[in-house]
């Protein structure tokens, strides 16, 4: 049978069951959340596990935030895998320590690299492609629906740089909203809030005049549409204000 | 004129300024709106394939230079605008909260006077960071000929600032932009130079060269930039390809513009910034113009065969970054890696190590990837220029205008 262990879905809930696991010699087949469906061959193992809050700030101490930022935006990934790659990640460390992320022949360590490089790649293209609407209440309002969890990542930036709006980040695709109120980001799901998302009467102004804008900055003797493709991939224009008339009108 | 008009002309007319990058500031949000991003963000990207970062405009089109090779020039029968620095002000801020932008970049036409130009960039610019509070990212365009003190002024609140030098000689500057004397643009480039630092122009300066327009050998250009990046310390150089918009008899006539030759340069700059390489190393009196079929490294390591192949587990960092695929953060990851453990080409798949040119240059534990006896100029090179056209995407030129 394959021992699927689960864990809550949080990230301080996967690193306490990872300890729990490598402190007692056992070797799981996968790490899965709780929506997981299982195959006839899966034996699901559920410990309920009880968090530790000092594991972060231990893993950020002794093995450095290099790490642990790794580890983070590992489990903010698609991947099938991210549980189980963390888990090794972690196994590694032990023996490692501070040393773990030069050990590039190590599979999960180059794993770990790459799958975070990607998480990394695309909230960087996200920090840029993220389009507000004023609503009538003032509060900006943005909606996503990346590949991997991004949600975070944004938030800190914007918290930084819109410190002076109100604004809400939603991801469609996962359900979640990010609220900041000018002090302090919440993540919470989309659910739990009720949204008005009327807009305010500048708003058309100023997104047509950004539609204006971006029609007249390419050089028409200079062409490429692979080129965009490539900086940015299509299954982001439809949240691109500019792009989402082209996103229509390739879709019909 | 209503708003949407002057900014459809004025971005028109603004668009065939290179410079996009928006990085290099470490501008913090301190109780304003925005701060800027060290790495630069690219908020969209035009039908061009451009990175669009900035929100890329001129104060007005209007102007008494009559440069051939420019849509502005005073020769021109065009419509013509002016913004206001209110306007300019509104459209910044409401682009920037909405997140399209991450930042002006502002340049203009000489209207009345040099100085009376710069004043009103000046005036523009000061609104938008005193009044309305704007802390992203801007880079102004010193109007060359206008007065020390004005560019100095305009240096304390910019990020950046720039002077295009246009034409990589002082002769075609005569020719075609008989208004305009490279003095006048290398005394702002010292201005700037002399008084750089956290609180003026911290992410430094940048100029453009267009290319094509004259009959400059790739060399010619090459010497320039790398006169110019060490006497003013520039951050970068850009190189525009030369597009046809005006007919002139001193002006060439050119089906397209010369892409792929502006690709070249900006590989090559690349090299001289961040990979030790001298102009002579890639280019000489003899081969004045690049290979347009492989790009300037792998040319010079076909050219250097002797020097190569470069063992990966011995071979010294500068040594590591002449192999062609290999950049600096490969070559940094592979001299970190091998006090690990002993490098394989596997381990260099693992590492996320491009290989496809790489392979031919390089020996790992005294291996090469195929039959050594292969190791010879030819069956490399045709491999290469295969390899080129599969690939065949100017994607570092594109890469290049970010990391700087
Ligand atoms: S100075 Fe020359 S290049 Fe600049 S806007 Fe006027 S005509 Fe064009």
């Amino acid at each position: 049978m394959n021992k699927m262990y689960i864990y809550d879905g949080t990230f301080l809930n996967l690193l306490s069951l990872i300890t729990f696991l490598i402190k007692n010699n056992i070797k799981p087949t996968n790490i899965v959340n709780s929506n997981y469906e299982p195959t006839l061959l899966d034996e699901i193992i559920n410990i309920n596990i009880v968090n530790n809050p000092k594991i972060i700030n231990n893993i950020k101490n002794i093995w450095g935030l290099e790490i642990y930022k790794i580890m983070l935006y590992v489990y903010f990934s698609e991947d099938s895998y991210k549980e189980l790659i963390i888990y090794y990640l972690y196994l590694n460390c032990l023996k490692y320590k501070r040393n773990t992320l030069n050990m590039r022949n190590l599979k999960c360590v180059s794993k770990s690299l790459k799958i975070a490089k990607y998480v990394s790649n695309e909230a960087h293209k996200l920090k840029g492609f993220v389009r507000f609407k004023e609503l009538e209440s003032k509060v900006l309002y943005a909606e996503i629906s990346p590949t991997n969890n991004c949600l975070l990542i944004l938030s800190e930036h914007f918290k930084k740089r819109l410190s002076h709006e109100y604004w809400l980040i939603k991801d469609v695709k996962r359900n979640m909203i990010s609220i900041y109120d000018k002090k302090n980001y919440y993540i919470i799901p989309a659910s739990n809030l009720k949204l008005n998302i009327e807009l305010n009467k500048n708003e058309l102004e100023f997104a047509d005049l950004w539609c204006t804008f971006y029609n007249t900055i390419g050089i028409k003797e200079r062409y490429n549409a692979k080129l965009r493709l490539n900086f940015m991939p299509k299954k982001y224009w439809r949240y691109i204000l500019e792009m989402s008339d082209e996103n229509e009108k390739s879709n019909k | 004129m209503k708003l949407k008009e002057k900014l459809t002309i004025l971005a028109d007319a603004a668009k065939y300024d290179a410079s996009c990058s928006s990085s290099g500031s470490t501008r913090k949000n301190e109780n304003g709106i925005g701060n800027a991003s060290y790495s630069g963000i690219c908020h969209s990207f035009a039908s061009d394939g451009r990175c669009i970062s900035l929100l890329k405009i001129l104060l007005t089109n209007c102007c008494i230079f009559d440069c051939k090779y420019c849509l502005n020039r005073k020769s021109n029968n065009i419509k013509r605008a002016i913004f206001t620095p209110e306007e300019i002000c509104t459209i910044t801020m409401n682009f920037y909260r909405r997140n399209y932008i991450e930042g002006l970049f502002l340049s203009s036409g000489i209207i009345k006077s040099p100085d009376y130009t710069m004043e009103l960039i000046i005036k523009t610019i000061s609104l938008l960071r005193n009044k309305y509070h704007f802390n992203g990212y801007i880079h102004a365009k010193a109007i060359p000929g206008s007065s020390d003190y004005l560019v100095k002024k305009l240096g304390k609140l910019v990020d950046r600032m720039s002077a295009n030098i246009e034409l990589p000689t002082e002769s075609s500057l005569k020719l075609l932009a008989p208004d305009k004397k490279e003095t006048n643009v290398t005394t702002i480039m010292k201005t700037i130079k002399e008084n750089r630092n956290t609180k003026f122009t911290p992410a430094g300066s940048s100029t453009q060269m267009i290319i094509g327009a004259t009959n400059e050998s790739d060399l010619d250009i090459m010497s320039k930039s790398s006169y110019m990046y060490s006497n003013y310390n520039l951050k970068r150089v850009f190189y525009s390809a030369y597009i046809p918009l005006n007919n002139d008899k001193l002006l060439p006539t050119l089906k397209t513009p010369p892409l792929t030759r502006e690709h070249r340069l900006y590989e090559a700059d690349w090299l001289l910034r961040y990979y030790n390489f001298k102009v002579e190393d890639i280019l000489s009196i003899d081969n004045p113009n690049f290979n347009l079929l492989i790009d300037p490294k792998s040319d010079y390591a076909l050219r250097h065969l002797n020097e190569f192949p470069k063992e990966i587990n011995t071979a010294s960092y500068y040594d590591l970054l002449k192999v062609p695929g290999i950049g600096i953060t490969s070559a940094k990851r592979i001299i970190k890696s091998r006090k690990y453990f002993k490098i394989t080409f596997k381990d260099l798949k693992n590492m996320g190590i491009v290989l496809k040119r790489a392979s031919y240059f390089i020996t790992c534990n005294g291996k090469y990837f195929i039959n050594k006896s292969l190791f010879n100029k030819e069956f490399i090179e045709n491999n290469l220029v295969l390899e080129t056209h599969q690939i065949n995407k100017p994607s570092i030129t594109q890469l290049s205008l970010f990391n700087e």
